[in-house]
């Protein structure tokens, strides 16, 4: 078929008026390239609100015991009341391919109290240890340093800090209901105060080496709340928690792996309504195109009328010259193809390279209880790069058929009699 | 949590005692039965709801209180006024010895011993358990009054297991800012003292129960010696409340009622 002259004709034919080639083959490029460089943007924008709102503190894989979720029971601890060997636990999460690093938590309510100012808070026992390597909120201290292990330290955000008039170095009262019914309370001293920009976590979230809280709400130290493990792919973490559903089981009778799928559903969500918009963007941006590249099939034919009228009177059946024309419009999307390509290429790398930093226009904000950095951050969409390329080949092909079809239709003695 | 209606635990539990009760059993008490049997529901809760205000007491309770993960007995001593304020701290366990709570108005303040420390209760943990009872701070502030803010009808006159009672229902009025979707109370004729209170969602569920038990003498006058709650939704579980002694009219001033007291030593009036 690629030997039939046709091809030739068809390519030849797209010099006959460079400029209107030079015209369609730009609007097709230049179609092309929008398409998946916002494509790129939108999958960028997707990869900045998972990494960010399950990195921050969650991770993307969590370990509890089963009953555990969603009423967050101080008595269901992981192993039950015997509790667990948190080491061993630990190392068989990270065990996995894809896991990175994985930390052991405990969770209570309480109340941080310094002077006459009492909040309610979030306490969440850490291992300042390993926690950075799985969540970035210790990397958001603007003031002071990590908790020592085991020490009567704490970190508080931003907005609890101002609230208790609280900075670095101050003593602050800890109270909380404890696992045998007494009310634990102990002093803690502020070691540092983190800002990670998301309103809950800064105004109602302390955080506090482990040791401490299980001291304080009278648990062993074998009873843990919460492993969360970080996978630096999200999207391979439900294949990891499957993966580790059966030694973890094993080991501990009761607990339960789940990803971030599971415990941030309206994450999901979000991520396939942003993949549904490239599905809109596809077909707005090619509907335009297609009315584009008809037009000009359709002048370029109407050009040529008196040359397929000698054509058909020679004896050329209609059909071959349909496939003419559609040769035509195949080479003419071929060529936009490639400069799309060309054009596109350099600005996904260097976008992906060097994202841009908008803090000048805009500062953080969330999405879908994710934090999102000002900078405009790309993705290589390869799915949407094929089918953008497949769109963009039908398209000119589509547009060529009426064109295609109005040409195998000239009536050939009255256009060579210019009647 | 609950509004009103919980006045009658706090009557009990701050305070007890029953002022209209300290004439029954004089020779007038078959004719206020009767007087009592006219007066109309509204009239009759009223006077149960306002047994208690004004007075001073100084008495000291056990708690036991079980739940499904541990159980435990504390001792406590209770200093009050009328309704609005009142001093409670723990003699027993050692572990807890000394923590103290204060109310006075709306307000709570708790103190810790062991880091020596006074913090008031945020009005958003007014909800949460008080001392891991199934108490709730808000049980020992609320002090509005049902009449106030409930619709009562006599639901039930008549013997039950032998005794004459009256069972009530409040159903609260239209715009009373109450949690409560209806109250039942049933109260002894004879003497107005309440038997239980039953507590319903806006489902019309049942959500908890308070009942009284154990009347006496203390302190010269006619309590219930013995509070018991026990929450619908987590069976198994309870608080009760047992007076060990009272007294009343001590002769405490509001002034009393302050943050000295409430860090000063167990010993101290």
């Amino acid at each position: 078929m690629f030997r039939s002259p046709w091809w030739r004709i068809g390519w030849r034919n797209l010099g006959r008026n460079r400029r209107r080639t030079l015209f369609t083959t730009g609007g097709l490029a230049l179609g092309f390239c929008a398409v998946v460089v916002m494509g790129g943007l939108n999958r960028g924008l997707i990869a900045e609100m998972i990494g960010n709102g399950t990195g921050m503190l969650d991770g993307q894989l969590q370990v509890h015991s089963s009953g555990y979720l969603p009423e967050r029971s101080l008595y269901e601890t992981i192993g039950g009341r015997d509790g667990t060997d948190v080491e061993r636990l630990v190392e068989a999460v990270t065990a996995d391919p894809v896991v990175s690093a994985s930390t052991p938590r405990v969770f209570a309510g309480g109340l941080v109290s310094s002077g006459e100012a009492t909040v309610a808070a979030a306490l969440i026992g850490i291992d300042p240890g390993r926690e950075p390597n799985v969540s970035t909120i210790l990397s958001t201290l603007d003031e002071g340093r990590l908790p020592r292990p085991g020490a009567n330290e704490l970190v508080v955000g931003r907005e609890m800090a101002r609230q208790l008039f609280l900075s670095s170095g101050d003593e602050t009262v800890l109270v909380a209901p404890a696992a045998d019914g007494s009310m634990g309370n102990d002093l803690f001293t502020v070691a540092g105060i983190f800002d990670t920009g998301l309103a809950e976590l800064d105004r109602g979230l302390a955080l506090v080496p482990i040791a401490a809280l299980q001291r304080l709400i009278a648990l062993p130290e074998s009873r843990i709340h919460e492993i969360a493990a970080r996978v630096e792919d999200p999207w391979r973490a439900p294949d990891a928690a499957a993966r580790l559903a059966e030694p973890i089981a094993s080991a501990e009778a009761e607990a339960k792996v789940s990803p971030w799928t599971t415990f941030r559903p309206e994450m999901v969500s979000y991520a396939t309504m942003a993949e549904g918009v490239e599905w809109m963007l596809l077909v707005i941006v090619f509907a335009i195109a297609i009315f584009g590249v008809a037009n000009t099939m359709l002048m370029a034919t109407f050009e040529r009328r008196h040359e397929f009228a000698l054509l058909l009177a020679l004896g050329t059946t209609p059909g071959v010259i349909v496939r003419s024309v559609l040769a035509e419009a195949a080479v003419l999307s071929t060529v936009s193809l490639v400069v799309g390509a060309v054009i596109t290429a350099p600005i996904l790398v260097w976008w992906k390279l060097a994202p841009p930093d908008m803090s000048w226009l805009y500062g953080g904000t969330t999405l879908a209880g994710g934090l999102m950095r000002p900078i405009l951050r790309v993705e290589y969409p390869w799915l949407m790069i094929v089918e953008a390329a497949v769109a963009l080949f039908l398209v000119a092909v589509l547009a060529a058929l009426y064109p295609a079809w109005r040409s195998a239709r000239v009536p050939p003695a009255d256009t060579l009699t210019g009647r | 949590m609950n509004r009103r209606a919980l006045q009658l635990i706090l009557a009990v539990l701050v305070f007890s005692a029953v002022t209209p009760l300290t004439e029954r059993g004089s020779p007038l008490a078959g004719q206020e039965a009767a007087l009592a049997e006219q007066e109309s529901a509204r009239d009759i809760v009223d006077r149960v709801d306002r047994l208690m205000r004004g007075e001073s007491s100084l008495g000291t309770i056990t708690m036991d209180v079980v739940t499904e993960h541990w159980s435990r007995t504390m001792e406590m001593r209770i200093w009050s006024l009328g309704t609005d304020y009142a001093l409670i701290r723990i003699l027993s366990p050692r572990k807890d010895a000394g923590t103290a709570t204060l109310r006075a108005g709306n307000y709570i303040w708790n103190y810790l011993p062991r880091v020596d420390r006074t913090i008031k209760i945020p009005t958003s943990l007014m909800g949460a358990a008080w001392m891991g009872s199934h108490f709730t701070n808000d049980d020992l502030v609320k002090e509005s009054r049902m009449i106030e803010d409930y619709d009562i009808t006599i639901a039930f006159d008549g013997l039950r297991e032998g005794v004459e009672v009256w069972e009530f229902d409040l159903a609260p009025k239209p715009d009373a800012a109450v949690i409560w979707g209806a109250i039942n109370l049933e109260v002894r004729k004879d003497d107005l003292m309440p038997v239980w209170v039953r507590y319903h969602d806006e489902r019309g569920d049942l959500v908890r129960t308070l009942t009284f038990s154990e009347y006496g003498q203390m302190g010269g006058r006619l309590v219930p010696a013995l509070m018991e709650v026990l929450p619908e939704d987590k069976p198994g579980e309870r608080t009760t409340v047992r007076y060990s002694d009272l007294e009343f009219d001590i002769g405490l001033e509001e002034s009393f009622f302050s943050l000295r007291s409430l860090r000063g030593d167990p010993g101290r009036r």
